[in-house]
């Protein structure tokens, strides 16, 4: 048994998620550019909120101010683990969890 | 030689796709490795419309894993994740018949249209996931 690499992320358990856009945030026209085209997203339950937003301003091609991750309109928490999102506001609920993302305008600070 | 895999930063890797993911289980298939993430081979041949004999043939260095398919309903029951009682219904707790697994890999998200992401805790993310 190789215990040396059985703390790897990629060996946890993993948590599957549907990311939304929020339906009020951006202007009209510009909603394309700043919608996931893949928006059905699987990681390691020990990620947390400030990855998944890193992710999305890649994908995005926005700044990280403007994305914001929210669940029931709350904003989320940056250290926020998937896990602790999952069981303290998806348990006993099917997979994949859905969260939402506002993004501000860039030049809204 | 490139760098030994240990070497590496570990990363968060993260699969995009533009359709519902399969499920995946973290299982241990063996006791000579801890819990890997799997997939069930007949959800990957369903979403790919490949049969079990092209795939194996056509992906010989795919390893695919069996397991008791009572053991693997043991394994699956006991995730927090899996606490939605209809995601597991299919699966009989009793059952002595084996079930085909195959470990999430690029390569394998790749073949299912899936993209694959890395991030560490700099701002950057990286360039893509390991080969």
């Amino acid at each position: 048994f190789d215990y040396s690499k059985a703390h790897f992320y990629r060996y946890d358990e993993q948590v599957s998620l549907c990311l939304e856009r929020q339906s009020s945030s951006y202007p009209a026209k510009d909603k394309n550019k700043v919608t996931l085209q893949q928006k059905f997203v699987r990681c390691s339950v020990r990620a947390e909120v400030r990855h998944l937003r890193k992710v999305l301003c890649r994908r995005l091609n926005v700044e990280k101010h403007q994305v914001q991750m929210l669940l029931n309109n709350e904003s989320l928490p940056d250290h926020m683990t998937m896990k602790r999102l999952w069981l303290s506001h998806w348990f006993g609920k099917a997979q994949p969890l859905v969260l939402h993302y506002s993004i501000k305008d860039r030049r809204t600070r | 030689p490139g760098p030994d895999e240990d070497e590496q930063k570990e990363v968060f890797e993260f699969e995009f796709s533009d359709r519902p993911l399969l499920p995946c289980y973290n299982i241990q298939v063996s006791l000579s490795q801890g819990p890997r993430n799997w997939l069930l081979l007949s959800d990957v041949l369903k979403r790919i419309k490949m049969s079990a004999r092209a795939f194996r043939a056509t992906f010989t260095h795919i390893e695919v894993a069996t397991i008791a398919e009572a053991e693997f309903y043991k394994q699956a029951s006991l995730s927090q994740l899996f606490s939605c009682p209809e995601e597991l219904e299919g699966f009989m707790p009793d059952s002595k018949e084996l079930l085909d697994l195959v470990e999430i890999s690029s390569e394998l998200v790749a073949l299912l249209g899936s993209s694959l992401e890395c991030v560490d805790d700099c701002w950057d993310p990286l360039a893509k996931a390991r080969s």
